[in-house]
């Protein structure tokens, strides 16, 4: 990629282009009480005509359609739909793990696609990058707009990978400092040794619908190896001695196959998402073929 | 099948070492580092309680495994261990390996000969020769011939065993196992192999001592040979005699029925030139007799030489050489005071008798002498008459007084249709106190007729000279009137005429040369078949013996006057005839041919070797091999 004439090394201009015109689709609407382009479900103010309803006192005066009153002789009222503000937040994994393969580059390149959706829809973004367990998270702090795109570009351009933040203490960390509701972008391996049900709660009672993307490098999706191995956490720096690893390959499919059910279930159960990417595949692929076939974006 | 055993158990305290090497492995054990994202996953696959089965440990550490399999296949290697088949793990086993002339037999046109056969087997005995075991080979033939001392070194074992060759001799078993029974004395023996043909003599005159472990090869094929070759002196020259005989041809063979007659050409050759050439049809199993004449005034060689039309498994028996002497009249030598003597030879045809009118010669056959000191020529019979020698002086004497035989050796030559009986002698031999009969043995003399008070006449072989010794004096007593006197002295002249090869001749056995009289003390070359060369020399007397002559063929003895030339031929109807002893009888014992083959201790080292080696590649390949995917 020519860097000097590309407008973030991170997309590419054609695919900047076509993520600019698209969009989140939530399958919840939480939104906040701000005014956005989002449309809330409850009646709004905004231009786009929903419905009629009885004209009740105290309604105002301005929103009776006066055209139906002549000819019924009847007030009603029109009502708009409501558009509010929906914060995406996206909580990116910045730990050593991520480093493998494409993992990083990958979250990275994701979270700016939600990003600019985010903020070509006028929502109110926000970043968060977990790399060091008990320090803060790096903050993107809330943005809207297209003019927040280069910020929130040259934010994730700049963003470092290394540490140990487990991303279950991530999410907790993540929101003691996020107010909003809307929806979260959870990009990491979810390659924790801790549990997941409490941030998914935690997630879900600040009204945040969870957009669970594990990306996984080939080297976890796809295991070759054989032999006896001593296998070094990349985070820790822990020590696991495994024997005829070869011959374990089958069982750390099911393993992984069964991660990867139970985190797909832990987001159904909150009216959320998941979905397991492949970090060597082309950026296109998963968000214009993959994501939107699975009705993320559209 | 029995346990295995172990020759070196002393080896087994290097099992030892497997504690170490346990330790050692697991201090030293070194697995290729490799960083991951997260041990979550593999932590959880590793805590999978599939994952601990038995059988998922027994993997985890296969290195270990093969270490230690390895190190137990080293050191079962090192112990020696062998499967035990029986009597053959003696520690000191000799093995006596006939090598007569029948073991040269062959068993089909272009086959291999028994010998052959016998070293295989002597090989795959050497070849599963325990660590602590000792072989010691031995031919037997004739003679019994030590070949390699108790010894385990396989190279030495195979290089005498290449160099036994068959000897064209008949076997004899004795020696060998007289061999074998002194190296016991020295050695703990408990079995002896002995490997043949069967063509052995079946009874054998040896208490065994150890257990004989009789290994019979097959048989030979058909074959015919000369089993007899000799001649007696007619009026006009000799009449030659000659005997060829066939054996039985094999069952099912492509010769036919084993009675099946073999045509075989023969030719009789007379210093080389052949006199007679037709052929003669052998039955199988039968023997055919044939007659020729000879006319001749000199010295002649004869040679036969037999040709079959079919497969003849020995060819050694093919050929038969004969050396007929010049005739002449036997030569005797008998003083003039012994009248009745010289009256009775003055009957006898072809007996020139000295001294008489013409000069007496160097030596004679026959020589009469009647005191102790030698008075006229030599000669290799010898009559004393009527005195004691020196060398039995302490042992008899004479007195005067009566005496009479009571018993003499009808059968000897010399006492042949002599009636002894009622003969008055004048002079009594008196035994000195304690003598017996086995003194008389002991000094190299045969008693042939005895009185009650001692021995009368005495017979003594001694360095080819026979020497009869009549203690009385015939001229004292009654013989002399008896028809039985005459006939004693042509007895007498026939066994001269016999020593001297006059009446008959026949033809030399291989084994060793006949003793031949030559100048003495003299150094000759002895040039044999196959272009050996051996040199002997002839002892004070002028006599040559102990010649080996162990091939068929012709040999020429240089070196002393006119070359001697003699042929030495097989001659052994039990060899030719390829007669196979199934079962030795010894005196107390029978022993029958094992009818297994020889089977011995059969070391596993080398299995053991090649076990370890391929588990050592085993383990070279998954201790050295890359995991996949593991980075550099």
């Amino acid at each position: 990629m020519d860097s000097t004439k590309q407008f973030s090394s991170l997309l590419e201009n054609s695919t900047l282009s076509r993520v600019e015109r698209m969009r989140l689709l939530p399958m919840r609407r939480m939104t906040n009480r701000s005014r956005g382009e989002h449309l809330a479900g409850k009646g709004g103010t905004s231009t786009e005509f929903n419905d009629y309803r009885d004209y009740s006192a105290g309604d105002d005066m301005r929103y009776v359609d006066w055209n139906i009153f002549s000819r019924l002789n009847r007030p009603y009222v029109k009502q708009y739909r409501h558009e509010e503000e929906m914060h995406v937040m996206i909580l990116i994994d910045a730990s050593a793990s991520m480093r493998f393969g494409d993992k990083f580059e990958k979250a990275r390149q994701l979270a700016a696609c939600f990003a600019v959706m985010g903020l070509m829809n006028m929502e109110k973004v926000s970043l968060f990058a977990c790399q060091h367990a008990g320090q803060t998270p790096q903050i993107l702090s809330p943005c809207t707009g297209r003019m927040s795109i280069k910020r929130v570009l040259s934010f994730l351009e700049n963003l470092p990978a290394g540490g140990d933040f487990p991303i279950d203490m991530a999410v907790e960390a993540v929101l003691k400092q996020h107010r909003g509701r809307g929806v979260c972008v959870l990009l990491s391996d979810f390659l924790t040794f801790g549990a997941m049900e409490r941030p998914m709660n935690q997630l879900f009672s600040a009204g945040l619908e969870v957009f669970g993307i594990q990306i996984l490098c080939g080297l976890e999706l796809n295991p070759e190896l054989t032999g006896d191995l001593r296998f070094v956490d990349s985070e820790t720096g822990m020590t696991l001695d495994v024997s005829s690893v070869g011959d374990l390959i089958g069982f750390y499919h099911e393993h992984l196959a069964g991660l990867q059910e139970h985190l797909a279930g832990l987001c159904r159960q909150r009216s959320g998402r998941f979905v397991c990417l492949d970090s060597g595949l082309p950026l296109e692929t998963l968000v214009f073929d993959t994501l939107k076939r699975k009705g993320w974006v559209q | 099948m029995s346990l295995p055993g172990f020759s070196a158990l002393i080896n087994a305290w290097w099992f030892l070492l497997l504690v170490p090497l346990i330790i050692f492995y697991f201090l030293k054990l070194q697995r290729p580092r490799m960083e991951i994202p997260s041990l979550a996953l593999w932590r959880q696959v590793i805590n999978d309680q599939r994952v601990n089965s038995p059988f998922q440990k027994f993997k985890r550490n296969l290195l270990l495994l093969l270490q230690v399999l390895l190190l137990c296949v080293l050191i079962l290697g090192a112990m020696q261990p062998y499967l035990s088949r029986g009597t053959e793990q003696a520690q000191y086993l000799p093995v006596l390996i006939d090598n007569s002339a029948s073991m040269a037999a062959l068993d089909g046109p272009g086959g291999k000969s028994r010998l052959d056969e016998a070293k295989e087997k002597v090989s795959k005995l050497i070849d599963d020769l325990l660590a602590d075991h000792r072989l010691c080979l031995i031919s037997i033939n004739s003679t019994a011939r030590k070949l390699t001392d108790f010894t385990d070194n396989k190279r030495l074992l195979k290089e005498a065993l290449s160099r036994l060759e068959v000897s064209q001799v008949p076997s004899r078993l004795e020696d060998g196992l007289r061999l074998a029974q002194a190296m016991s004395r020295v050695q703990q023996i408990d079995t002896v192999v002995l490997i043949s043909d069967g063509n052995v003599p079946q009874e054998i005159d040896f208490e065994l001592p150890f257990k004989l472990n009789f290994q019979k090869l097959t048989s030979g094929g058909a074959n015919v040979g000369i089993v007899d070759f000799n001649a007696r002196r007619s009026r006009t020259g000799w009449d030659v005699f000659a005997r060829i005989e066939g054996t039985k041809k094999a069952e099912g063979s492509s010769g036919g029925p084993p009675t099946a007659k073999t045509m075989c050409e023969y030719e009789l050759l007379q210093n080389g030139n052949s006199i007679k050439q037709e052929s003669v049809s052998i039955e199988g199993g039968k023997a055919e007799r044939l007659v020729f004449k000879v006319s001749t005034t000199i010295a002649t060689s004869l040679e036969l030489r037999i040709k079959p039309d079919s497969f003849d498994s020995l060819p050694a028996d093919n050929v038969a050489y004969l050396e007929l002497p010049a005739p002449r009249p036997l030569t005797v030598y008998c003083p003039r005071q012994m009248e009745t003597y010289r009256n009775a030879l003055a009957n006898i045809p072809d007996v020139n008798l000295y001294p008489g009118t013409d000069n007496e010669p160097k030596t004679v056959d026959l020589k009469f002498a009647e005191g102790p000191i030698s008075l006229g020529p030599q000669s290799s019979v010898v009559m004393n008459v009527g005195f004691v020698p020196e060398d039995l002086s302490s042992l008899v004497e004479l007195v005067a007084g009566e005496s009479e035989i009571i018993d003499w050796r009808r059968t000897s030559p010399l006492l042949q249709h002599v009636q002894l009986l009622d003969i008055q002698i004048a002079d009594d031999p008196k035994l000195a106190k304690g003598v017996a009969e086995r003194d008389f043995e002991l000094a190299g003399y045969e008693i042939l007729a005895q009185s009650r008070s001692g021995p009368l006449i005495l017979e003594r072989d001694l360095s080819g000279r026979l020497d009869y010794q009549l203690l009385f004096h015939t001229d004292r007593s009654s013989l002399v009137y008896r028809v039985g006197f005459p006939i004693l002295v042509q007895n007498l002249t026939q066994i001269a005429a016999q020593r001297a090869h006059l009446l008959d001749a026949k033809a030399q056995a291989t084994g060793v040369l006949p003793i031949q009289k030559i100048t003495p003390d003299t150094e000759v070359q002895i040039s044999g078949p196959n272009g050996q060369r051996e040199a002997a020399t002839s002892d004070s007397n002028g006599l040559l013996s102990g010649v080996g002559a162990q091939s068929v063929g012709g040999y020429e003895i240089t070196g002393s006057g006119d070359p001697i030339k003699i042929g030495v031929s097989l001659i052994s109807s039990s060899e030719t005839g390829l007669r196979v002893a199934e079962t030795l009888t010894f005196p107390e014992v029978s022993i029958s041919a094992a009818t297994t083959a020889l089977k011995t201790d059969q070391p596993l080292w080398h299995w053991f070797a090649v076990a370890g080696l391929v588990l050592l590649l085993v383990e070279w390949w998954y201790f050295q091999k890359r995991p996949f995917g593991a980075p550099g």
